[in-house]
């Protein structure tokens, strides 16, 4: 048999895993093989030298950190409802006045819809003009009297909607 | 499992009955009784103490939830090792990147000779290196037979297996770390 054949064996045996019959049967080659001597010295000396490396342990502020972090989980979950809560409402309650903040200057920014009267006119098209006749010449606009409504009309695609704009401000449209 | 560990089973099993009534401090004396099997083994699984100490902390939770069953059951160290090795597989699943070989120098040193501090960080080194060649079932057969002394039947029953295969196992995994402690000291040396 080829040494190679040995080596589980040899595994087993080195760590006390092998039964008696097949413990002595590795025994009987061990002590005419040097070879296999050599690997199971190799497989005892890595075996303790693991076991030594193992009892090292871990500072005990480390489990410490381990036991604290339980305890803290503990006591959270063991709070009674009452007291976690109110957390939640809180959170809700902020939540809604976020909302609220975000929708109200929507409000307050939209501006009132133009005040515009809708008549019933003619179908013909007519161009937008001012109330007054227009000046002859090129001259500078004149100024709306002061109290003087100024009245603007548009004549939309629809021949039945006019758009009547008057404003009552002075010079101002 | 050995008698001391049997003793120290006796005498938990009142302070089981505490903890399961709510008295944290009980759970507390409770922790403490298992905390090194718990954290030791998940380093040895993960090779990082950090993961190591956020799978513990999963490990004593679920042993908190499941008092009941483990009073039941009498066997609180077949329990524990059985959910710590679940844990381990469950956070190197989630974290495959984990970087253990910083956590060397965060292990405490019984002795304070600088020369074998050396050779105990270099003890440390080859057994966290050796046990990361090995696969996760290699591994954990190793860790669990020939680092905490459980029995091939124990270990069985603990990873789910036959003990046929826990033997194929523990002696594919003996014959590798033979090779590698071999490989290295023949390098360093």
């Amino acid at each position: 048999m080829n040494c190679t054949d040995w080596e589980e064996r040899l595994a087993l045996y080195a760590g006390g895993d092998l039964a008696p019959a097949p413990a002595a049967e590795v025994e009987r080659h061990l002590a005419e093989c040097a070879g296999c001597q050599m690997f199971a010295s190799g497989l005892r000396a890595s075996l303790e030298l693991l076991e030594g490396a193992h009892q090292e342990v871990p500072a005990p502020a480390h489990f410490a950190a381990v036991r604290s972090r339980v305890l803290a989980q503990l006591e959270r979950e063991r709070r009674p409802f009452w007291r976690r809560a109110w957390v939640y409402g809180f959170a809700a309650v902020a939540a809604m006045l976020l909302a609220a903040v975000a929708i109200w200057p929507s409000r307050w920014v939209a501006p009132p819809p133009p005040e515009v009267a809708i008549v019933h006119a003619p179908a013909a098209p007519v161009p937008i003009v001012p109330a007054r006749p227009p000046q002859a010449g090129h001259k500078p606009r004149k100024k709306a009297e002061p109290g003087e409504p100024l009245m603007v009309r548009l004549v939309t695609d629809n021949p039945d909607v006019v758009i009547y704009w008057i404003s009552e401000r002075k010079g101002e449209y | 499992m050995s008698t001391l560990t049997l003793l120290a089973e006796a005498n938990g099993s009142n302070v089981i009955a505490a903890a399961k009534a709510g008295d944290l401090a009980a759970f507390e004396q409770l922790m403490r009784q298992y905390e090194r099997m718990v954290l030791v083994t998940a380093l040895r699984l993960l090779g990082s103490l950090h993961d190591a100490q956020d799978a513990s902390q999963e490990v004593f939770l679920k042993l908190y939830r499941n008092l009941g069953k483990v009073e039941a059951s009498g066997n609180i160290s077949g329990w524990l090792y059985r959910v710590t090795v679940n844990a381990c597989h469950d956070l190197r699943r989630r974290r495959p990147d984990s970087v253990p070989m910083e956590d060397a120098g965060e292990l405490r040193s019984r002795e304070a000779d600088p020369a074998e501090q050396s050779a105990e960080q270099e003890r440390r080194c080859v057994l966290q290196l050796s046990l990361r060649m090995l696969s996760e079932k290699e591994r954990a057969a190793l860790v669990l037979r020939d680092l905490e002394g459980l029995t091939t039947e124990e270990v069985a029953r603990v990873l789910g297996s036959s003990e046929a295969t826990v033997r194929s196992q523990i002696s594919k995994a003996r014959v590798k770390v033979k090779g590698f402690v071999e490989r290295y000291f023949r390098r360093h040396v």
